[in-house]
C-alpha cells in the first residue's frame, strides 16, 4: 500500500447558521433565568416537575398546558452524579490541562437534574448527595450560561 | 412470523486509520458477504444502508453509495441510528413478502473528523449544546459512577470486563490491532488516561474504521442459499427518555423492555439457562454489565460477578465485543455478525461450544439511550 495519502480538507467551506426559536415553554425559562430564578412545571398526572420546563410529560403522555402548573423553585439543589473530564469535546485539539468538573444536580422541588459545572471544589470534595446553590453569571442573558455553575452549600 | 434467515455477511478487518477508502470499505463488504452466499448483484432486491450524514460529512450521504453498496438500479433506504436497526429494518423489507434477499450494511471512517465533535449535533440545540457539558464523553462518566455508587460496584470489578474483552480480542483477526492485547490485566486499564471520571481510556470502545454487511432472506430462499442458515427468531426494540436527568443511569429500562420483547418472541422462558452466546453492544466497559442485568442474564448489580469468560457461565462478548473496535453505524451489526458465526461454528479461535442460541444488541444514543436486541437460531 502506499505510504502517501492525498487528504482533501473541507473547512469552513459551507457555513451555516441555525436560529433555534426555544420555544415557548423555554422562553419562559429562559426570560424567568436572566432575573436569576429557576422556574420548572408540573404534570397533573404524576405530578413530576420539570427542570427545564417542557409541554409534554413523556411517561404519562400528558400536555402541560402553558398557562398552568408552573412551579417557583429554589436556587439550590442535591448533587446527584459527578464527572470530571480533561476533554473538550467541541475544541478540535480535544485535551486541556485543566479538569472541568461536572455534576448532574436536582433542583430542589424539582424530580429532573440538570448537568452544570461544579466551581471552586477540589475533586476530592465532590460528594454524592451535597447540597449545592447557582452561582449566577454576573450579567445573565436569558441562556443557558445564566447559571454560571453550583457551589457547596 | 415468517422465519427471516442470515445467509451471508463479510466484515472488514477494524482500523484506527484505514489505508484505503470508505467507499472501497463499503463495496469489499457488500461484495464479501455476497460472494459468501455465492450470490451475485442481480440477486439484490433490496438494500438498507446504515450511515450517519455528519460522520460523512455530507447530506442525504446515501447517495454517494449506490454503487459501492450494492443499490444500483435496487430499491435502497438508509438507516441512521446503529447497524443492528438497519437489520430491523431490512428484516421488515423481507417480511413484506416483497423481496427475496436483503443486504444491510453499515459502517463509518472516524478517521477523518472529530467523531466526539460531531456526537454534540446529538444533543438538544435550545438548552445542552450550547454549553456541551453534556456530551458523549461526560455522559459516560455519570453512567458509570451511578452504576458503582447504586450497587456498591469497585471500578476494578468494571476494569475487568474491559480485560476481558481486550483478551478476547486478541483471538479476533478482524478486530482493532490497538485493542488486542492478550496480557492486559485491570491495573493497566485503571492506569490508563481519564476519559471522563470513572471511566479510563481503555473502558471505551473506541471509534474507529470500518463497514459490515449481511444478507437477509425469506425462509425459502435461505434453505436453497445455504445450508448453514441462522434464523431470527426473537427480537425487541425499545428508548426511553431523552434528557439524562430523567433516567436512572444505572440500570436500562429500554433494554429490559427490549429483551422481554425478544424473548416472548422466540420463546426463551429463561435467557440465563437458554441463550449460549450473547454479543452486546457494550460503548463502555460498565455498558456490558448493565446491559446484561437488564437482558436478566445477571441479578442487578451483580453483572460481574457471573463468569462471562468463553464457555463460562454465559459466553458475553467472545469476539471481544465493541471494545474489539467500535466503527460507527456498524458497531450493532458486527454483534449481530458474530452471533451468526458462533452459530454456524464459524469463530475461529473463540468459537462458544455447542453454540445454539444467541443474542445480540445494538444501540444508540447517550448512555445507550435505545437498544435493539435480537435473538438469533441456528441449524435447518
Amino acid at each position: 500500500m502506499s505510504e502517501h495519502k492525498v487528504i482533501v480538507v473541507n473547512k469552513g467551506m459551507v457555513r451555516a447558521d441555525y436560529n433555534f426559536w426555544v420555544g415557548r415553554y423555554l422562553d419562559k425559562f429562559f426570560d424567568n433565568l436572566e432575573n436569576k430564578k429557576i422556574v420548572g412545571n408540573k404534570c397533573s398526572k404524576c405530578g413530576d416537575v420539570f427542570v427545564p420546563p417542557r409541554k409534554i410529560c413523556g411517561k404519562c403522555n400528558v400536555v402541560i398546558p402553558l398557562e398552568e402548573n408552573w412551579v417557583d423553585l429554589p436556587d439550590t439543589g442535591i448533587l446527584k452524579n459527578y464527572t470530571i473530564t480533561p476533554y473538550r469535546v467541541n475544541d478540535r485539539t480535544h485535551r486541556k490541562a485543566k479538569d472541568l468538573l461536572l455534576g448532574m444536580i436536582q433542583i430542589d422541588g424539582s424530580n429532573t437534574a440538570i448537568v452544570y459545572r461544579l466551581l471552586d471544589l477540589k475533586p476530592d470534595e465532590i460528594k454524592t448527595g451535597m447540597k449545592v446553590k447557582i452561582e449566577w453569571a454576573e450579567k445573565p442573558k436569558g441562556d443557558p450560561s445564566d447559571i454560571k455553575g453550583f457551589v457547596k452549600m | 412470523m415468517e422465519k427471516v434467515g442470515i445467509v451471508g455477511y463479510y466484515q472488514v478487518k477494524l482500523h484506527s486509520d484505514a489505508n484505503y477508502g470508505r467507499y472501497e470499505m463499503i463495496f469489499k463488504a457488500v461484495r464479501g458477504a455476497v460472494d459468501m452466499a455465492g450470490l451475485k448483484k442481480k440477486d439484490i432486491s433490496t438494500v438498507i444502508s446504515c450511515t450517519n450524514d455528519y460522520y460523512d460529512g455530507r447530506t442525504i450521504s446515501n447517495c454517494f453509495t449506490v454503487e459501492v453498496g450494492g443499490g444500483y438500479m435496487a430499491d435502497e433506504s438508509k438507516v441512521e441510528m446503529d447497524g443492528a436497526h438497519a437489520v430491523l429494518y431490512g428484516l421488515m423489507r423481507i417480511l413484506s413478502g416483497n423481496h427475496k434477499l436483503a443486504v444491510v450494511w453499515g459502517g463509518s471512517m472516524p478517521s477523518c473528523f472529530p467523531y466526539h465533535s460531531t456526537r454534540l449535533f446529538e444533543t438538544d440545540p435550545t438548552w445542552e449544546r450550547p454549553l456541551a457539558y453534556v456530551n458523549d464523553i461526560t455522559s459516560a462518566g455519570f453512567q458509570m459512577r451511578s452504576y458503582m455508587e447504586k450497587y456498591g460496584v469497585s471500578a476494578e470489578e468494571i476494569a475487568s470486563v474491559a480485560v476481558k474483552n481486550r483478551k478476547n480480542a486478541a483471538k479476533n483477526p478482524l478486530a482493532l490491532a490497538e485493542v488486542q492485547n492478550s496480557n492486559i490485566d485491570v491495573k493497566e486499564v485503571l492506569a490508563s488516561d481519564i476519559y471522563a471520571d470513572p471511566v479510563t481510556e481503555l473502558m471505551v470502545a473506541q471509534p474507529c474504521d470500518g463497514v459490515a454487511a449481511i444478507l437477509l432472506a425469506p425462509e425459502r430462499q435461505a434453505l436453497k442459499i445455504t445450508d448453514k442458515p441462522v434464523w431470527i427468531t426473537g427480537i425487541g426494540y425499545s428508548q426511553e427518555a431523552y434528557y439524562l436527568g430523567d433516567r436512572n443511569l444505572y440500570e436500562s429500562k429500554s433494554m429490559e423492555l427490549a429483551g422481554k420483547t425478544a424473548f416472548e418472541s422466540a420463546g426463551i422462558k429463561d435467557p440465563k439457562s437458554e441463550i449460549d452466546v450473547a454479543e452486546l453492544f457494550e460503548a463502555y466497559a460498565h455498558e456490558e454489565l448493565i446491559l446484561s442485568e437488564a437482558l436478566g442474564l445477571a441479578e442487578k448489580g451483580k453483572g460481574a460477578s457471573i463468569n462471562s469468560e468463553i464457555n463460562g457461565d454465559i459466553s458475553i462478548n467472545p469476539s471481544g465485543g465493541a471494545t474489539s473496535g467500535n466503527p460507527p453505524c456498524a458497531t450493532g451489526l458486527i454483534r449481530v455478525i458474530e452471533a451468526a458465526r458462533q452459530l454456524r461454528g464459524e469463530a475461529n479461535g473463540y468459537q462458544v461450544n455447542n453454540a445454539k442460541k444467541a443474542i445480540a444488541s445494538g444501540q444508540v444514543g447517550m448512555c445507550a439511550q435505545n437498544n435493539i436486541l435480537f435473538v438469533l437460531e441456528g441449524g435447518n
